[in-house]
């Protein structure tokens, strides 16, 4: 067993033994237990989510005047074409730029699962050039407006959402600096 | 062994390395018969420290995947899609839709099969009364604090636009603007706070 010794004997001459033998039994058998316990309660989750935002306006200020809104670029993503995806640029309802992506899916792992790796690339191209929201102090993001049929899966939305936040910024969040997603999505009603 | 013995010679807190077991037993012939008596000694030190050092590292890497808030209720018959660009988890009402049955926290309120049968966009107003009664029952408890206004949607992978554009819509009317959708992680996770 673990203990000190001072090199001097064992308390001879009448006096207390200097040397101290450590209880290591107990303690391993309390790291024991704290290892148990741990193992039984821990949570290995693998479970994730994507934001999004409704967009729902905030309640106006009577003691404000309305300010005119500088009408801010968004990208609407077009996801009803069958083989392509239409990135269109809007200023409110001015289209400023419109481009084509392939609908080209990717498997990832065996459950039939899929991304648009290409289309993900595109966005990322896009808000490098016309992203408005970049500073780290910036507290507004870029807006993206999904466009769906009302028969798409909600696995197809997914990728297509995670496709869209490929793109990130880095933002303080207190003293940290984060990456977080350029983008906020919302969805368009039809 | 002369420079261990040199070494013993002085006054010294920490004792040179060496036997401890049996250092005090004066018997000769039991020290003799049990440290083997010529042949080999048939006790065994046991390497105590680094097994206490192992354990010790286990510890500390259980307490720094300790979660806790437990375990996340998954309904079993909803496949969750997967996604790479997530956030972290956080605390909020959740919203499952399994089959054509939603529930909220678990409690079913309502239904989406008016949805399909309509074929359009509407307002479930079962699951709306049920998130509302919650907004209104956070606001009491928390007198004074804004409204985070973030559910999380965990919806199977097969359900249409259509019935997730319209849960969305009504957890909207009923004060949940910011909503999540549950996906699992895939490769790299996109960092620890999202802005909902």
């Amino acid at each position: 067993m673990a203990g000190i010794d001072t090199g001097g004997g064992g308390g001879g001459h009448g006096r207390r033994s200097v040397n101290q033998e450590l209880p290591l039994v107990p303690f391993i058998d309390f790291l024991l237990c704290l290892v148990m316990f741990l193992l039984v309660t821990a949570v290995w989750s693998q479970m994730a989510r994507l934001n999004a935002d409704a967009q729902v306006p905030g309640p106006p200020n009577p003691d404000k005047d309305i300010d005119e809104q500088k009408k801010e670029k968004t990208l609407h993503v077009e996801m009803r074409g069958e083989r392509k995806f239409d990135l269109v640029w809007k200023e409110g309802t001015t289209v400023v730029n419109t481009i084509e992506v392939e609908k080209k899916q990717v498997p990832i792992g065996n459950d039939g699962e899929y991304t648009y790796p290409d289309l993900a690339k595109k966005i990322q191209d896009e808000w490098t050039q016309n992203g408005a929201h970049r500073a780290g102090t910036d507290k507004k993001f870029d807006q993206a407006i999904l466009h769906t049929d009302n028969t798409t899966p909600f696995q197809d939305i997914v990728a297509v959402i995670d496709a869209i936040y490929t793109p990130k910024r880095q933002i303080k969040i207190g003293t940290q600096e984060q990456d977080i997603p350029s983008f906020n999505v919302t969805f368009s009603v039809n | 062994m002369s420079n261990l013995k040199a070494l013993s010679r002085f006054e010294q807190p920490i004792a040179v390395p060496g036997r401890r077991l049996l250092h005090h037993i004066n018997l000769d012939f039991v020290r003799n018969k049990v440290a083997g008596g010529g042949r080999r000694s048939v006790n065994q030190e046991l390497p105590l420290v680094p097994f206490i050092d192992f354990l010790l590292c286990i510890v500390l890497f259980l307490l720094a995947s300790f979660s806790a808030t437990g375990e996340l209720p998954i309904d079993k018959n909803v496949k969750l899609p997967s996604a790479q660009n997530v956030l972290d988890m956080v605390e909020a009402p959740m919203v499952a839709i399994t089959g054509t049955q939603i529930l909220v926290d678990g409690i079913p309120s309502g239904s989406t099969r008016a949805i399909e049968e309509a074929n359009r966009l509407q307002r479930i107003d079962e699951l709306f009364n049920v998130l509302k009664s919650k907004h209104e029952l956070w606001k009491q408890i928390n007198p004074g604090k804004p409204f985070p206004g973030v559910c999380v949607l965990q919806v199977d992978k097969r359900v249409t636009a259509l019935v997730v554009k319209s849960v969305f819509q009504t957890a909207a009317f009923a004060g949940y603007p910011q909503v999540s959708f549950m996906t699992k992680r895939i490769g790299k996770p996109a960092g620890g706070h999202g802005s909902g």
